[in-house]
């Protein structure tokens, strides 16, 4: 991919996408959040914390997502994050043209989809 | 559960937590689970430091990341300072010589004026020829004309001499500049016959009459007749020369002018164009009186016209070459230094690519990286800036305390008000333009790649810092070479044989005012007993006198021919010219100078001997062959004008070598001929030259000159002696331009040199880290570690060629622009050439070796083990 810009925003783009689909199905916290895309990407993909908190902050502040501090017996009092509609405007979007970009690079190169 | 830093909020601790409980769960201890997060703790931290969108801010924050780095830092600044004091100290000489305003009212319309062959060579004016051009020309409101002069000043301790200008008082008028005090000269003041009266400068005033507001209608004795003071100028007034400290008017000297249009008596005219007349009408003007000139006066006048050229360039023209060349030269310096610290910049925004995506990540958007990072290069620049300040403070103060004597208005040289302002303006761009490309290229960071901390090699970069090395070398090949060509120019004019041996000869100048002694018998007397007295100090080895000064340019040329030769039909048919000068018998002995044939003269050479001279090698081959000159006759003194002249002969009775007179570089075909002083040329009559003694030596120059004093006094008290300096002075000044040139582009280039080789170093070590890894497999596969070295050695070598290819392409045409400045050389010397080409790439080799060197050390084990 020559046209550093694209590679950037796709890459950026993908870094929300993760989150807003992760999210869509239950609230989840920053923690299960990196276990997931780590184990689901078969380690592929990590996100640190020093990477993931800023990120949530920022959907949040774009009000994509929404945190909440959740109180459970006998545990520790951890932060929710849920889509809101906004997000899932922008998350059925976003896989749109995710969805569009991977079918033309398959036309392009002859990967088939996994 | 371990403390993590109070800077991260719970929800990142509680993250925190639970990586540290999965690592234990996986069997690591604390210390190492620690070791893993050691890494997310920092970042984390730091995240706290939200800066504000301000400048402020960004400064705030830039200044604590330098602080943070302090080697970094010092080693950027210190470049910048280097780069940027250099072309601060050039700026500042340039610009007091060239750029800084002139005290005369309307500089743009000051000319000077003078007669100019028609083939381009300037000499002094003729009176009749000028008081025509005054009398008919429509152009100038105001025509002055000056000559130079010495004077003695009596009546204090000691006798002074003092340098005079006799000038018209159109003079003024032309270069209007008010007096401090009194006036100048009025119109009727500047005629024969008029009361004596002078202006004094600004420095004399202060020196010897203590700034008395009162000065004028004191009196001031000059050359032993009393002077009334009319006025004082302002030490803005540099005319003729700066060290001009008295102006007499001329107009009281004119009937000792030469009535004859053939005799140049030193006259150069200084005048102010009418507003609204272009240079070009002035010089169409005036050459069209020099064309009505020259049909009544054919014999004298024949392809003579006039140089009309702006009192600007008659000023600067001989130091801009020079100047713009080493401004350029200061241009290449930064301009490497700026590729170097661009390069060094990108290496590092590689290393901040994590703090960068934090940034990013908590809203910072790309502009504001952008904006931060480039505040931070500014930030180093200008205190680069600031510390190069200080060093072009140090380098002009050491420029002109070596008193350069060939550079204009050297006076007003300092690191002053515009000169800082030149050095801000230089800081700032210089801060934007090595710090555009990292901070461009960093702040297009890339958000998840470097969260994920991928290995890989970013083409691009790589490409951009090759580059940036190719065209350092190139840039410091063109400094080299032009380094390389004044050096050869210094060693060439260091090799041209003087013809005469300047060790320790010292010379000093005697100055007789005609007043005083209006006897020629007398006049000789003097200058006899003073070289006879001289002779006899204890230490010296011989002493004599001379009409003129070697390398000093000046002197009396006439026509000169031997007898049988063919009268010529006009002066300029043909005609031999020669410098002749007048000398005591031992005076080529105190000077050195080689006698090939024949003899000097000697005492017995005297006014009622015959008339003999002593020749130049030269023009002895060219008037007599191969044939013996000695006993032949010559003529360079003639009775009467034009065809009727009579010559006066005077028998060769030696022959001496060549003796450059009119510097060492320049050799115009001028015959040299000498005649003992007793049997003084016809033309020294009237016009008396200032003797100069040379005295062999090997005495303390000031010790001898206060025993020349003693002996001078005894003679006349009243005789300053003056100019006490060395013969090697003479030579010094000679060469002053070229040394300069070559030192202070030698300096340069070196800067250049080891800037470039940094960025060599530096390129390939980041090469070497960024492919240790590559390094290492090729290892574990049983490359040998000379193949490792031939990789990294052979990469610098590589971007070393293109660079060197690149920089004699440029040093080719840039070269040519400094033929007037080279001697000996020819700008596209090929032996400079490839001895640049030889040395840089023997110093890229050295730069490539040492990154070379550390790839060989790669444990592939190692490397093998971190995947």
């Amino acid at each position: 991919m020559n046209a550093p810009g694209l590679d950037r925003e796709l890459k950026k783009g993908s870094a929300e996408l993760l989150i807003l689909s992760l999210v869509e199905d239950q609230p989840r916290h920053g923690y299960d959040l990196s276990k997931l895309i780590e184990t689901r990407s078969g380690g592929r993909l990590t996100f640190r914390v020093a990477s993931l908190y800023p990120l949530l902050y920022r959907l949040e502040k774009r009000g994509w997502i929404q945190g909440r501090w959740i109180e459970k017996a006998g545990q520790r009092r951890r932060r929710y994050y849920r889509l809101t509609p906004a997000g899932a405007k922008v998350l059925e979007a976003q896989r749109h043209t995710w969805r569009e970009f991977v079918d033309a690079i398959s036309r392009i190169t002859g990967v088939e989809h996994a | 559960m371990p403390e993590w830093p109070r800077a991260i909020n719970e929800e990142m601790r509680q993250h925190l937590d639970d990586e540290y409980a999965a690592l234990r769960g996986r069997g690591l201890s604390h210390d190492d689970a620690m070791r893993v997060l050691a890494g997310d703790v920092d970042a984390a931290a730091s995240l706290r430091r939200r800066p504000v969108d301000s400048l402020t801010a960004d400064v705030r924050y830039g200044l604590r990341t330098l602080r943070n780095g302090p080697g970094f830092t010092a080693g950027v600044v210190l470049t910048l300072a280097l780069g940027i004091g250099a072309t601060t100290a050039v700026f500042s000489v340039v610009d007091a010589v060239m750029l800084r305003p002139f005290p005369y009212a309307d500089m743009e319309r000051i000319v000077g004026v003078a007669e100019a062959t028609r083939a381009g060579q300037t000499i002094s004016i003729a009176w009749p020829n000028f008081v025509d051009w005054r009398a008919q020309n429509q152009v100038f409101e105001a025509l002055g004309v000056y000559r130079a002069m010495v004077v003695n000043l009596t009546g204090g301790a000691q006798p002074e001499r003092l340098i005079a200008s006799l000038a018209s008082a159109d003079v003024f008028r032309a270069l209007q500049i008010p007096p401090i005090v009194g006036r100048t000269f009025t119109a009727d003041e500047d005629k024969p016959g008029a009361s004596r009266i002078a202006v004094v400068s600004e420095r004399l005033w202060r020196s010897h009459f203590n700034a008395d507001a009162r000065i004028v209608g004191k009196a001031v004795v000059l050359d032993g007749q009393s002077h009334t003071i009319v006025g004082v100028m302002p030490a803005g007034l540099r005319f003729p020369s700066r060290l001009t400290d008295v102006w007499l008017p001329l107009g009281l000297f004119v009937p000792t002018f030469p009535v004859d249009r053939g005799a140049h008596p030193g006259l150069f005219a200084i005048a102010k164009v009418k507003p609204g007349v272009t240079l070009e009408r002035a010089s169409a003007d005036m050459d069209t009186i020099a064309r009505r000139l020259e049909q009544q006066y054919p014999l004298n006048n024949t392809d003579h016209t006039v140089s009309v050229v702006p009192y600007y360039e008659q000023i600067v023209q001989n130091v801009r070459p020079a100047l713009l060349m080493l401004m350029g030269a200061v241009g290449f310096v930064l301009l490497i230094g700026c590729a170097n610290l661009a390069n060094l910049l990108l290496a590092r925004a590689e290393g901040r690519q994590r703090e960068l995506a934090i940034r990013e990540a908590l809203g910072a958007t790309r502009w504001r990286l952008f904006q931060q990072l480039l505040t931070e290069s500014v930030l180093m620049a200008v205190g680069g800036g600031a510390l190069g300040v200080l060093f072009a403070w140090w380098g002009v103060r050491a420029f002109v305390a070596s008193r350069p004597s060939t550079v204009p208005r050297i006076d007003l040289v300092a690191v002053d008000l515009r000169v800082l302002t030149f050095a801000l303006v230089v800081s700032i761009v210089t801060g934007l333009a090595f710090g555009l490309a990292p901070a461009l290229r960093a702040s297009a960071i890339d958000l998840v790649a470097s969260m994920r901390e991928a290995h890989g090699a970013r083409g691009a970069g790589g490409r951009l810092r090759s580059m940036l090395v190719v065209s350092e070398v190139a840039l410091a090949i063109v400094l080299l070479t032009g380094a390389g060509l004044t050096m050869r120019t210094f060693a060439a004019l260091a090799a041209v044989d003087l013809g005469f041996d300047p060790s320790r000869v010292v010379t000093m100048r005697v100055a007789l005012p005609n007043a005083r002694y209006p006897d020629v018998a007398r006049w000789i007397a003097f200058h006899r007993e003073l070289a006879t007295r001289a002779a006899a100090i204890p230490g010296v080895d011989a002493a004599g006198l001379d009409s003129a000064v070697a390398l000093e340019g000046g002197g009396s040329e006439s026509e000169v021919r031997y007898e049988g030769q063919p009268p010529p039909q006009s002066v300029h048919d043909d005609a031999t010219m020669c410098l002749f000068q007048a000398v005591t018998a031992d005076y080529f002995r105190a000077m050195g100078v080689a006698l090939v044939r024949g003899r000097a003269f000697a005492d017995h050479d005297t006014a009622d001997s015959a008339r003999v001279a002593v020749i130049e090698e030269a023009l002895a081959r060219r008037f007599f062959g191969d044939a013996d000159p000695i006993g032949k006759r010559i003529a360079f003194e003639f009775t009467g004008h034009g065809p009727a002249a009579q010559p006066i002969w005077r028998e060769v009775v030696g022959v001496v070598g060549h003796v450059r007179h009119y510097g060492i570089a320049r050799e115009p075909d001028i015959m040299e001929v000498y005649a003992p002083l007793e049997q003084l040329p016809i033309y020294f009559r009237d016009r008396r030259p200032n003797m100069t003694l040379f005295v062999r030596t090997p005495l303390d120059p000031a010790y001898l000159a206060s025993s020349v004093r003693g002996v001078v006094s005894r003679i006349d008290a009243d005789i300053p002696v003056f100019s006490v300096q060395p013969m090697r002075e003479y030579v010094a000044l000679a060469t002053e331009q070229p040394r300069l040139n070559m030192t202070l582009l030698v300096l340069f280039a070196a800067l250049a040199l080891a800037l470039a080789s940094v960025g060599i170093y530096g390129v390939l070590s980041y090469v070497v880290r960024r492919r240790s890894h590559e390094i290492g497999i090729r290892l574990a596969l049983g490359a040998t570690r000379a193949d490792v070295l031939r990789l990294v050695v052979g990469h610098g070598m590589a971007l070393a060629a293109a660079g060197i290819a690149i920089g004699l392409a440029a040093a080719w045409s840039v070269t040519q622009l400094l033929r007037g400045l080279l001697f000996g050389v020819s700008p596209h010397d090929p032996a400079t050439f490839a001895a640049i080409a030889a040395l840089l790439a023997v110093v890229a080799l050295a730069a490539s070796y040492l990154p070379g060197r550390r790839a060989t050390r790669v444990d592939p084990v190692e490397t093998l083990r971190a995947e």
